[in-house]
């Protein structure tokens, strides 16, 4: 058993996700055809002997709520552990007002009865394997007040905009969290993992309001900086940050490459979700199947090529589907001409015959719709 | 604790010989079927689905894997707080030294005590060895309307098959007159299929009459349901549609894995209405690679395919390689076939490697190639 507690965070609003966010938070999207993207921080707690857990979420709880449910399917032990869905409303007064640590005040009291002598904070929007256990360790025995984790990249420009950077000094003391405005190509993107006794985390919680309603844990760390040593420690291995539409597209598709895939798939390191119960993939005469990931009870019968296909989704006699994410018990009708799309939970496309996205811009069709 | 009407009982004892190499170290209700299913899970889920909240598994041969797989009961959903899963293997006891469970009748008989626990006024018998999806629930609303005393399931089957089956002979009413054991000579076509519904205090009475007995099997067909037709009891036979198989042989485990491929399949396993349930894998969806090529298949999660996969049936983590083709074939859990390897007609064990460019079964064999041990590549 860790000596730390873990917590899962919602994304800031600096993060949009067209379409799909109307519905869910983040970490309640499908992800590679069978999981949900809160699978992979909930694991990688859990697979780390970390069986305190909170999760917060912010708006739209219903799908996280019932997928976490008691967190039995992380694996959780069911007397000594405990997955906690923490729901803190965000302001309609102002957007300014919804940040991290607004939600961590509005649960202050469990924070502050939390036995364990650590914390590990980590995004519930990001997919990555990551050993919290091993990542405590380098912690304590480095002796900073604070560990956050990073991930070198080498193409910033593109990938992984409006994240947080970190800068470092040559000890691997962070000198300052900035955004990443695409300026520069090679850069230490902050995975929002943070590392720290909960004790200062709790002190940290109450500079920030006291000193701005709209401070976030981030802001207040480069506040006080001078008096606290922060370190930097590097991830290696699959790293993906669902921020917006594109990257959430990308994302799913990139690990169709199954040398990456076995970065984040490892023996022993397994990621749990929720069953469906769902019976294996039928083929019938004319499928015609490469390079894609498909998750059990769909029934297939047209083409699918370099895409991810989720749960229970129905695609039918020459309907052809190419580079697409169809997300869960979505129907694929007859001679549908699919490119470039990510067709979300439940939708129907049957009268419209064709249509036809680019990579670098996916098209999206809303959950439940008929088209 | 509330008022179970019904237990069930799921006889799990046996070896399953005629499954050869499969049931060395399992046995026949662990057999992996259908994918990413064990046999066991179909009357499992199928009490789950029918509303029944207690159930007992009796294990007997090899029972390591299966006590250990049923007891999570989690599995199907039989984990609320008054319901479960409960194995039940032979047990020494106070006035009786351990014994084995001497037939299907004794099973039940040594464990009187677990079901008067429970006190039900009915008791559903289920084998632990068949294919098919049933509610109980309907038949049990039968045998309380005919006011039976034990009503058995019966399948119609062609008429010259009927000397494989214990057979129900019927008057017009439905009533059983008699059991005839693989007749040679069959007057009916009904089946027996191996689940009985018993009104508890009347099978109470004729399990402790028959343990008594020196002369009986303690067998369900061959003793307690001729002497329950002797005492003049009230037996009923409810037919039974839909697609039902006993998966004895390497040759029927087979075909009933391949009549998963038949669109029209009767057994349905999409339906969400009846779902059948089973451990979960932590594995990734299936991938299909680059190169591949599927032609009418049967492929759950964690497989990896890169080669050919034509009218097969590919279980949880197996592997097909870049050139490797697999025709006519179920894949047991976790076996792989390497590149250039050719599979056809063969039902591959689990764990099972096909090296490299080996060539295994053949189209037009009699019979289907049980593959037990790794195959040796061809360099």
């Amino acid at each position: 058993m860790a000596d730390a507690y873990g917590i899962v965070t919602s994304s800031g609003n600096h993060f949009r996700v067209e379409g799909l966010e109307d519905q869910r938070p983040i970490g309640a999207f499908s992800f590679l055809g069978r999981y949900r993207v809160v699978d992979f921080p909930v694991s990688n707690l859990s697979n780390s002997n970390i069986d305190r857990i909170q999760v917060y979420v912010s708006q739209n709880p219903r799908s996280l709520a019932e997928h976490l449910g008691t967190g039995q399917t992380y694996n959780l032990n069911a007397k000594r552990g405990k997955l906690q869905l923490l729901f803190n409303q965000d302001s309609r007064v102002n957007e300014i007002y919804n940040t991290d640590i607004a939600a961590f005040r509005g649960n202050m009291s469990i924070i502050g009865r939390m036995h364990q002598p650590y914390v590990i904070i980590t995004p519930g929007y990001m997919v990555f394997k990551q050993d919290f256990n091993k990542l405590l360790e380098d912690h304590i025995a480095s002796g900073a007040d604070i560990t956050l984790l990073y991930h070198k990249s080498s193409n910033a420009k593109e990938e992984y905009r409006g994240c947080n950077t970190l800068t470092l000094n040559r000890q691997k003391g962070v000198t300052a969290i900035e955004r990443n405005l695409g300026l520069a190509n090679d850069r230490n993107i902050f995975m929002d993992t943070y590392v720290m006794k909960n004790e200062l985390f709790l002190e940290l919680i109450q500079k920030a309001a006291k000193t701005s309603s709209a401070y976030t844990l981030v802001d207040i760390i480069n506040a006080e900086n001078d008096n606290l040593d922060i370190r930097g420690i590097a991830h290696k291995g699959y790293f993906a940050a669902i921020t917006d539409f594109k990257s959430y597209y990308d994302a799913n598709l990139e690990l169709l490459d199954m040398t990456k895939a076995r970065e984040l798939f490892t023996d022993g390191w397994p990621f749990y979700t929720v069953t469906t119960d769902s019976c294996p993939v039928h083929y019938f005469e004319g499928a015609s199947v490469c390079n894609s990931m498909v998750a059990n009870g769909c029934l297939i019968e047209g083409t699918v090529e370099n895409s991810v296909i989720g749960r229970g989704v129905e695609i039918r006699k020459g309907a052809v589907v190419k580079n697409c994410v169809i997300l869960g018990h979505s129907i694929i009708d007859k001679d549908v001409h699919l490119e470039c799309q990510v067709v979300d939970k439940w939708a129907r496309i049957t009268n419209v015959k064709e249509l036809i996205a680019t990579p670098e811009n996916p098209g999206y069709v809303k959950r439940d719709d008929v088209l | 604790m509330k008022q179970n009407e019904m237990l069930a009982m799921i006889l799990a004892g046996g070896r399953g010989s005629r499954l050869l190499d499969l049931t060395n170290k399992v046995a026949k209700p662990a057999v992996s079927f259908g994918g990413k299913y064990r046999i066991v899970d179909f009357p499992l889920s199928n009490c789950a689905n029918s509303g029944i909240d207690i159930v007992g598994v009796l294990t007997q041969y090899e029972s390591v894997l299966l006590n250990s797989y049923v007891a999570a009961s989690r599995h199907w959903g039989l984990d609320s707080k008054d319901s479960g899963v409960f194995v039940l293997p032979p047990r020494e006891k106070a006035d009786a030294d351990l014994d084995v469970y001497r037939g299907t009748a004794d099973a039940i008989s040594q464990n009187i005590d677990f079901i008067d626990n429970y006190s039900p006024e009915y008791l559903l018998i289920l084998s632990g060895d068949h294919i098919y999806k049933m509610d109980y629930d309907k038949m049990l609303r039968f045998h309380k309307e005919n006011k039976a005393d034990a009503t058995i399931a019966v399948l119609p089957v062609p008429m010259k098959e009927a000397s494989r089956f214990g057979i129900m002979n019927t008057n017009d009413a439905g009533e059983i007159v008699e059991f005839e054991e693989k007749p040679a000579q069959p007057k009916s076509n009904l089946a027996s299929m191996g689940i009985y519904i018993f009104t508890w205090k009347v099978l109470r009475k004729a399990l402790l009459a028959d343990m008594k007995s020196t002369e009986s099997h303690h067998d369900f067909g061959k003793d307690i349901i001729p002497a329950l037709l002797g005492d003049g009891k009230k037996l009923m036979a409810y037919r039974f549609e839909g697609y039902w198989k006993d998966v004895g042989t390497i040759d029927s485990l087979w075909e009933a894995n391949m009549d998963l491929l038949d669109k029209k399949s009767e057994l349905n396993l999409s339906d969400p209405s009846w779902r059948i349930y089973t451990e979960d894998a932590s594995e990734l969806p299936q991938y299909i690679g680059k190169d591949a090529k599927i032609e009418t298949a049967y492929i759950t999660q964690g497989c990896l395919v890169e080669g050919e996969v034509v009218r097969s049936v590919l279980f949880t983590g197996t592997e097909v390689a870049a050139g490797a083709k697999v025709v006519d074939t179920v894949l047991m859990p976790d076996a792989q076939v390497a590149e250039g390897a050719v599979v056809t007609r063969a039902l591959v064990a689990n764990g099972v490697k096909i090296g490299k460019g080996a060539v295994v079964g053949s189209a037009d064999s009699e019979n289907i190639l049980l593959v037990a041990k790794n195959v040796k590549g061809v360099e």
